[in-house]
């Protein structure tokens, strides 16, 4: 390229040029002299080898124009285009290939400041091999067929390494970049790992499902089996069989309704409640419901109060009712024959008060933190257990859809897995918070505070 | 002077061809790995299936760069340098392929793993592992494509890391096994695909080999340093303890 342009510049040089027309000019000048009745006529070609010189003289000129002037126009807007795509968040390459056949041809001829740092080119990029940044057999073929093929193509792209990542890939042939002076074509990439993550979240949850209900439906079947057969005619087997039978449908029972509540709950959970609840009496009448169960275990349900006033709040009675429940439900499940399960009522509190660590030592995690409101005030409801306590690493999963604590799967202890999940939906619904303190071997406590409501003037 | 300037910039670019081609097997091994457990574990039979199919491109390739490479060394006669990248070039091939036959073999124990029984928390286990063992092998192959013998020492240097994957899988299969024996089929696939995963994990360990004596022409030798423990006199010297 730049040989050509230097082989123009000798062809067109002005001096060379001024040494013919200088003298056929003057000679021209003579003879109109010489001869005036030729005179027109070399005027006439006098004009015209004028003429030629200045025509002949632009390409001359251009070029110190293209490479100096005009530039300042189209390379400022070609600057601000190249800014501009240096500046996306989608990483970008250009990429140029010659030879079909060898595939150690391509490189990286161009890349935005986000393929650099998601390839980890040398700075610029430029001029980089493609085999050494990208090695996905999909995307390598996908960039054949745009280079070669002339075809757009839109891809998936994992590069797999440890943040686990998801792209898009999107190929396309930069057109007017065919077959003369290089192939080139375009990559643009996009990070898609969220969608993908949320999609596999759905298929995990549907997979659990799923799962939960197979448990007690293959036990329920086979135990229907066993009492077709050769348990029939044995009273004491068939009555031990039928109250585990009726066990395990209950706890189908009880997954099957806390899914519904829950998908109602999410359902719902951005329209505020409307209702006003006492959480004083909800906690009573909670604790009236749940008492005698737990009293066949020697476990007492003891509730204090903090702070004057009224535990009003606005708010969904029978949604706030199932929270107390469920908090309650679980405490006395963990919680040791012949212990206490302290419910607190605090009035009034505020929310880096309500959120924070109240056990001294204790491990503590905010599970769910309402908006900032620093003149809001809280009833803070905590339910305390005298349990095996919860480790600090299983805290951050604890309100995720059927996560219960490892080794506690199986058992007595049988949840859904759902309970904290739909007590964190309702809380924020509520505009709430939620948190959660524990020490290894001594208990563990869950705290959720609701925003107190506001007298009407 | 333009003859040989010629033969000169044709050589390297066919030396440089050599490595792209390297590269792009590694890549296709890497997309096999990933391709046989995400198959094991999504149960996706048709994606099993495209494994199978797909070894055979492993196996072109591989004889492709070995036929390029022998030309290479035929006529060319290359030195030093020159000499331990088409050397190298062939130990990769064959290592690569390797990897895509144990892959393979991984996508063909999913085929029949998908005619039993779901065993979530095991495929789990086997996905974790075959994590690991691909991030291994892409760190490798990294180091390869960049030319960062440190990186190729360090993926060398902590193959302990894949032996542990391996033990915990083999104890957690045992104690299934044990407990319920209509699971014994299961199982014994998903035990081969772990030791096949291992297996992967040592190739991408004699691949980091290659590629440090490519590099510096020294063969890595000695002791693998353990996670904690630093090499004592008696361990210095005596590769083979290691086997």
């Amino acid at each position: 390229m730049t040989d050509t342009r230097a082989a123009a510049r000798i062809d067109l040089d002005p001096l060379r040029r001024w040494v013919v027309i200088l003298p056929a000019l003057a000679a021209m000048g003579l003879a109109a002299v010489l001869q005036p009745g030729v005179a027109p006529v070399l005027a006439a070609g006098a004009v015209v080898t004028v003429m030629a010189l200045v025509l002949l003289r632009r390409p001359s000129l251009a070029l110190p124009i293209s490479e100096q002037d005009e530039p300042d126009v189209s390379a400022a807007g070609a600057a601000l285009a190249a800014e501009a795509l240096e500046a996306l968040p989608d990483p970008l390459l250009v990429i140029a290939g010659d030879d079909a056949e060898d595939v150690g041809d391509r490189a990286i001829v161009r890349a935005n400041a986000a393929a650099a740092a998601l390839l980890r080119l040398p700075s610029g990029g430029q001029d980089h091999p493609l085999h050494a940044a990208i090695r996905d057999p999909n995307l390598l073929e996908a960039i054949d067929e745009a280079l070669f093929g002339r075809r757009t193509q839109s891809i998936d792209y994992e590069p797999g390494g440890a943040q686990d990542r998801h792209w898009s890939a999107w190929v396309a042939p930069l057109p007017g970049h065919g077959e003369a002076e290089g192939r080139l074509a375009v990559l643009r990439l996009r990070d898609e790992t969220d969608s993908k993550r949320a999609e596999m979240m759905r298929v995990d949850f549907l997979a659990n499902a799923s799962h939960e209900l197979r448990t007690p439906l293959a036990s329920l079947s086979g135990f229907i089996e066993t009492l077709r057969g050769h348990a029939r005619d044995d009273p004491a087997a068939r009555e031990k069989f039928l109250s585990i039978m009726a066990v395990q449908a209950e706890r189908m029972t009880r997954l099957v309704a806390d899914l519904l509540s829950l998908s109602r709950i999410e359902l719902n959970e951005h329209i505020p409640p409307s209702g006003k609840v006492d959480l004083a009496g909800a906690v009573s009448d909670v604790v009236d419901a749940t008492g005698p169960l737990a009293a066949r275990r020697g476990i007492r349900l003891k509730v204090t109060r903090e702070g004057e006033g009224s535990a009003s709040v606005t708010g969904d009675r029978d949604q706030l009712i199932q929270v107390i429940q469920n908090l309650t439900d679980n405490a006395i499940k963990y919680s040791p024959d012949d212990t206490e399960v302290e419910i607190d009522l605090r009035v009034g509190v505020g929310a880096d008060d309500a959120a924070r660590v109240r056990t001294p030592n204790a491990a503590g995690l905010p599970l769910l933190t309402p908006d900032r409101d620093s003149q809001a005030r809280y009833v803070l409801i905590t339910v305390r257990d005298h349990g095996p306590g919860l480790a600090r690493e299983t805290m951050p999963r604890l309100t995720e859809r059927f996560y219960r604590v490892e080794g506690q799967k199986s058992g007595e202890r049988l949840g859904t897995g759902l309970g904290l999940a739909i007590v964190k939906h309702i809380v924020n619904r509520h505009r709430g918070g939620m948190t959660v303190e524990s020490i290894v071997g001594e208990g563990a406590a869950f705290g959720v505070y609701l925003p107190l409501r506001v007298a009407a003037p | 002077m333009a003859m040989n300037e010629h033969t000169v910039r044709a050589y390297g670019e066919e030396l440089n061809a050599l490595t792209a081609e390297v590269t792009r097997m590694g890549g296709q091994a890497e997309a096999q790995i990933n391709d046989a457990v995400a198959s094991v574990v999504r149960r996706d039979v048709a994606l099993a299936r495209q494994v199978i199919e797909r070894d055979a491109k492993l196996d072109a390739m591989h004889n492709e760069i070995d036929r390029k490479a022998i030309r290479m060394i035929a006529l060319r006669q290359p030195m030093a340098s020159d000499l331990r990248k088409s050397l190298a070039a062939m130990k990769l091939a064959m290592d690569l392929e390797r990897t895509g036959d144990l892959a393979k073999n991984i996508a063909k124990r999913g085929l029949s793993l998908a005619e039993t029984e779901p065993m979530a928390p095991l495929t789990r286990s086997i996905e974790r592992m075959g994590r690991l063992v691909s991030q291994r092998l892409k760190q490798v192959l990294d180091a390869y494509t960049t030319g960062d013998v440190d990186q190729a020492v360090a993926v060398w240097s902590t193959d302990d890391e894949v032996d542990e994957h391996y033990n915990a899988l083999f104890r957690e299969l045992l104690t299934y096994m044990m407990g319920d024996a209509r699971t014994i089929t299961a199982c014994t696939h998903l035990l081969f695909m772990a030791k096949n995963l291992e297996r992967i994990g040592d190739h991408a360990t004699n691949i980091a080999e290659t590629i440090h004596y490519e590099m510096t022409g020294d063969e890595l030798t000695g002791e693998r340093p353990r996670a904690t423990a630093t090499p004592s006199p008696s361990e210095i010297g005596t590769p083979e303890q290691n086997g």
